[in-house]
């Protein structure tokens, strides 16, 4: 199933990316090229709806972290730099909490699984419908 | 091409794709196609679509990286759950020698979680040399929730 990323200005430097399929190591790229565009068009802060998101390899969770690194103006990792490039990347937890740029919605079952087990999950809020998380960006 | 089980092998189900990252996708509707004809319920079907998907594009990117070569996923059934035999003609690369990353670490590294993913979803990973030159890699999953998550 391929990767259908739908985009939705939602006022002022908020954006709604609503992913649809799956989220692997062939397209995780057009979700952090898609970042890169919004960001040099205004946008600081994402809404990224995973509802219709049925699976999310290790490659999709690159993807996401670029996406915060993109709206804190910070150059994410360029897959022509190879994999080496992406492995070495790290994110400092060490404030404890979440950051504000990426809120997440509605991730499947097993999506939530991966955040879970990868440790991502802490790095996001989480809401159960678009509504609440655009409340809270 | 996919085949399924022949008088030599019952149950086993194979499909042999050339190593792209395109083709990633063909390699999951395989597995849950043939978790569901093996009884696997839902908890199992994610976790080995999870686990084989990481390991090929470990091949892809890592194993082959950027030549062209076969990539076999086969899956049978065992004696409480299902076994997942993946070869290639790959240099060898053992995933089993790369470490776990710390999860509670200060710096999470969203990167190289392909490994912890296939360790997280599966009961066992053992790796071999292919005779002929490439790897054998074995992943074991019993049918149901496994215990460590309840």
């Amino acid at each position: 199933m391929a990767l259908d990323i739908a985009i939705e200005q939602a006022g002022g430097d908020t954006a709604v990316i609503a992913l649809t399929g799956e989220l692997d190591a062939s397209n995780f790229t057009t979700l952090i090229e898609a970042g890169r565009t919004l960001h040099a068009d205004g946008t600081r802060r994402i809404v990224l709806d995973l509802a219709g998101l049925s699976f999310l390899a290790s490659s999709g969770l690159v993807a996401l972290h670029s996406l915060i690194r993109i709206l804190r103006g910070e150059a994410p990792p360029d897959p022509e730099e190879g994999w080496g490039a992406i492995h070495s990347l790290e994110f400092d937890v060490s404030g404890g909490g979440t950051q504000n740029e990426v809120v997440l919605v509605a991730p499947q079952a097993a999506v939530d699984r991966v955040l879970e087990r990868t440790g991502l999950k802490r790095l996001f809020r989480v809401h159960a419908d678009r509504s609440a998380a655009l409340a809270d960006v | 091409m996919i085949e399924t089980g022949s008088a030599a092998a019952p149950g086993v189900r194979t499909i042999e794709i050339e190593a792209r990252l395109d083709r990633l996708a063909e390699v999951r509707a395989f597995v849950r196609s043939s978790c569901a004809e093996l009884g696997a319920d839902d908890d199992c079907v994610v976790d080995l679509v999870q686990a084989v998907d990481e390991a090929a594009t470990n091949i892809v990117t890592h194993g082959y990286a950027g030549r062209v070569g076969p990539i076999q996923v086969a899956l049978a059934p065992s004696a409480d759950g299902i076994r997942v035999v993946i070869r290639d003609r790959a240099r060898a690369f053992d995933p089993t020698t790369i470490g776990e990353p710390d999860l509670q670490s200060a710096r999470l590294r969203p990167g190289g979680m392909g490994v912890h993913l296939i360790r997280a979803a599966t009961d066992s990973m053992t790796h071999d040399d292919r005779p002929g030159g490439g790897n054998v890699l074995t992943l074991m999953r019993t049918l149901g929730r496994r215990e460590e998550e309840d």
